[in-house]
């Protein structure tokens, strides 16, 4: 056994020094800390011994660290507001992503197109701070672009930070335009890579440029698609946590459409600092993830085996 | 395909039996470590003619350029001394709280920290194992610090009566004060001679609002509280017991009637636009007291307050109390050195600190830099900053015994004596020397924090209409367990009381 596991690794060494960096990412980030899932299940006390000790030596409490994300009427609005504003997400990302790689791939001058595309990709690197203060220019109560308009109109201004009618739109929007940009650039280059003689064909049989883009660019762009929005789904338990805190200023009025697990876990244990409680929460999101990914995954792989992950 | 799926899956079991025989290996050479180490150390405290030991320092504040520097001097000094070494580290004001957390869970080797009733949380620190017990250390190496510290401080720093701190000897006891603009005081000839209460500032508010359109008349952020008299079990949460109660129930702040006045008379100021309409939002007032474009606010206050605070703005700046002068547990805990469980030189750690509270040429070493590059002194116990001083700027109250400390230019000759004619004229809160075990209500804590920053703010600020959200408030909370900590909290404060 071990003399052809040497055997293939030489045979294979450059695709697995290609994954080497990943895998080394993934050990470190993802498959390591696993272990510490066992810190969801205790209280956890720090041990003059160091880490090791200090996990071994807590005591084991079960299942008391996920009480609190389930105690109080919040439990239902947070994850009401986590999963309905990823579903938006991810259905209305997919939608302006493809959409915009589209257009971006049918502009013929390459110039004008690359320009639109760096536009759209610049909001994709602002820290949300950043975009927060920008909307915070917008909707300032007395100094607010928003309310100078109102104002100048004959109307009055609003309290847009306690006022929490437009928020999910506005949340919906903002969340939109900073990662459009980005995403349409992966279907872009996917577009970029199908082969021109298609389209050609397409041409010569008469079919126009609708006809093209419905019958060729979309069901080429399918598979990819689907694995991207199962990825997608995996994190649907996960919020954004700069969009729902630093955008919103944190503002107490409007938690009741901005609270979402990852603010809610934040706010409940920034003071207190149990390091049990936030894992468990972590350990519910990834776990109720993991279980979402694979159902969907089964439902994909039932109507097509080749678009599935596994 | 099949070869393939084939060698797939052999890597997969090589790198997993790498991966476990990894960590296993790696566990046994860190315990095999520590207790090497253990064993050295125990023999180096014998033999003290041995090369210094090198203590590990986690302190709170901006990391300074010269910090290196300024230690290079201090370990000359204590290597020969008492044979240590320290290597400081600074961790930014925002970090501080959260960095410490993570590396005291991971169990990174420290030996003194910084640690205070409002970063690092002190108490809860404590309580989870961070720190080492100082009882036996404070007889065998800490005799100066209990000679030089009022002992209210090492009373009230107690946990569970123990203590697990050195506080630094400075201000006891906690003063609300109204801070005014002076400029703007004297432009419309306004007089603070009859202020005190909330109430009574509203002629004031009244003139500057009418005059000074461009100036926020109550200046102040998110995190403000209003005044009332009550002595806070947990900083942040409106529970507590009232200040001149001698039965020590435990109340809902928020429905006492001292605080719906309160709320009732900021809602007044909120909707007459004495306060900025962002409050609720607004982390910090800072800009405006830079700009100058502030009337009033409130603050803590110490002795000589209003000419730090009239130096530092760069215009003269008045206050006039707001409150009486108490003792709470906060206000003793805002300032502790601490060693952690894991140091390894526990005594030698005692030991430095014990010549940092009462040795006037370290202290002042640590505070203020090396004499003739970062200051000069200019008398006795007098300095003047040097241009070098920017690149070590020190926050004097988070390092040990600010009495010890050289006087600035502009400080009274009389500085630390006031001081401590301020000490001594705190009053005791009820709830001193009281610390709550917050570890049977955890669940309904992080439920109730959540309703807490809800509400609290628009609240307080008088961003909202009492009217309207407060019962709104108090409902959620109490369906958050506020009860439940509340009855916890007087069981707990009756246990204490009954062994007092």
């Amino acid at each position: 056994m071990l003399k052809t596991f040497f055997k293939d690794l030489i045979k294979n060494k450059a695709m697995l020094l290609m994954v080497l960096p990943g895998t080394i990412w993934f050990f470190f980030f993802s498959y390591l800390p696993m272990a510490g899932t066992v810190i969801a299940f205790k209280q956890y006390r720090y041990s003059r011994d160091g880490f090791l000790a200090s996990i071994l030596e807590s005591k084991w409490v079960g299942l008391q660290n996920f009480k609190f994300l389930f105690s109080t009427s919040d439990a239902y609005i947070i994850t009401r507001n986590t999963v309905l504003y990823n579903v938006v997400f991810i259905v209305l990302g997919l939608f302006f992503s493809v959409a915009m790689a589209v257009i971006l791939s049918e502009i013929v001058n390459k110039r004008l197109s690359k320009l639109y595309q760096t536009g759209m990709f610049m909001p994709y690197f602002l820290s949300w701070v950043i975009v927060g203060y920008f909307v915070f220019s917008f909707l300032s109560t007395d100094r607010g672009v928003l309310n100078h308009i109102l104002t100048s109109l004959g109307k009055d201004p609003v309290s847009w930070y306690s006022e929490s009618t437009a928020w999910p739109y506005m949340l919906v929007l903002i969340s939109l335009w900073k990662s459009i940009g980005y995403n349409s650039v992966v279907y872009l280059a996917a577009i970029m890579g199908i082969d021109k003689s298609l389209y050609e064909a397409a041409m010569i049989d008469g079919a126009n440029k609708w006809q093209q883009i419905r019958s060729i660019t979309v069901p080429m762009l399918t598979p990819l698609m689907t694995i991207l929005t199962l990825l997608a789904i995996g994190r649907i338990f996960y919020a954004d946590f700069g969009l729902f805190y630093q955008v919103p200023r944190d503002s107490g009025a409007l938690y009741s459409v901005t609270n979402v697990i990852d603010t809610y876990v934040y706010r409940g244990l920034k003071t207190t600092g149990e390091i049990g409680m936030s894992t468990a929460a972590g350990l519910y999101q990834s776990f109720v993830g993991f279980v979402l990914i694979i159902a969907s995954n089964a439902i994909v792989r039932k109507f097509n085996k080749d678009n599935a992950l596994l | 395909m099949r070869i393939k799926s084939k060698s797939k899956k052999s890597v997969l079991y090589g790198l997993t039996l790498l991966l476990s025989a990894g960590m296993v290996l790696s566990a046994c050479g860190k315990n095999a470590d520590n207790g090497g180490n253990t064993a050295a150390s125990n023999s180096n405290t014998e033999t003290s003619t041995e090369k210094p030991v090198e203590l590990i320092w986690y302190t709170i504040g901006t990391p300074q350029k010269d910090v290196d520097k300024v230690m290079a001097e201090v370990n000359k000094y204590t290597s020969e001394k008492i044979g240590v070494t320290v290597k400081m580290n600074m961790l930014d004001w925002g970090d501080y709280d959260q960095k410490m957390k993570v590396m005291t869970a991971s169990g990174e080797p420290m030996d003194i920290m910084f640690s205070a009733s409002w970063a690092f949380d002190y108490v809860q620190n404590s309580r989870k194992g961070a720190f080492a017990s100082l009882d036996e250390l404070l007889q065998k190496e800490g005799k100066g610090i209990t000679e030089v510290l009022d002992p209210a401080f090492l009373q009230g720093s107690k946990v569970d009566g123990h203590n697990y701190g050195i506080p630094a000897n400075k201000e006891l006891p906690a003063q609300e004060v109204w801070r005014f603009n002076k400029n703007l005081l004297d432009k419309y000839k306004l007089d603070i001679k009859g202020v005190g209460s909330l109430e009574s500032l509203e002629p004031l508010l009244k003139t500057i609002k009418a005059n000074e359109p461009t100036v926020t008349p109550f200046a102040l952020d998110k995190n403000y509280v209003p005044y009332v008299p009550y002595d806070y079990i947990i900083q942040g949460l409106p529970m507590g017991v009232k200040l001149d109660s001698t039965d020590l129930k435990v109340v809902n702040v928020l429905e006492t009637p001292e605080m719906k006045q309160a709320l009732q008379t900021m809602r007044k100021y909120y909707k007459a636009g004495y306060v900025s309409a962002e409050a609720a939002t607004t982390t910090s007032v800072s800009d405006l007291q830079t700009a100058g474009k502030w009337f009033l606010d409130r603050a803590a206050t110490q002795p000589f307050a209003d000419n730090a605070w009239s130096s530092s703005y760069g215009y003269p700046v008045v206050s006039t109390p707001a409150s009486d002068s108490i003792i709470y547990n906060w206000s003793v805990m805002g300032s502790l050195q601490t060693i952690s469980a894991n140091s390894e030189h526990p005594d030698k750690a005692m030991a430095f600190l014990n010549l940092l509270n009462t040795d006037p040429y370290l202290r002042n070493l640590v505070d203020s830099g090396i004499e003739g590059v970062h200051y000069k002194k200019t008398a006795d116990n007098r300095m003047e900053n040097l241009a070098d001083s920017k690149n070590y700027d020190m926050p004097t109250f988070s390092l040990g015994n600010i009495m010890l400390t050289y006087l600035n230019p502009s400080d009274p000759d009389n500085k630390w004596e006031s001081f401590k004619e301020f000490n001594s004229a705190g009053k005791k809160a009820p709830t001193l020397g009281f610390n709550f075990d917050s570890s049977k209500v955890a669940t309904e804590l992080a439920a109730v924090q959540n309703v807490k920053e809800e509400f609290m703010s628009a609240l307080y600020t008088g961003t909202v209409e009492p009217d309207e959200y407060l019962p709104k408030a108090v409902e959620k909370l109490n369906a958050a367990g506020f009860g439940k900590i509340i009855e916890e909290a007087q069981r707990q404060l009756d246990e204490w009381k009954a062994a007092q």
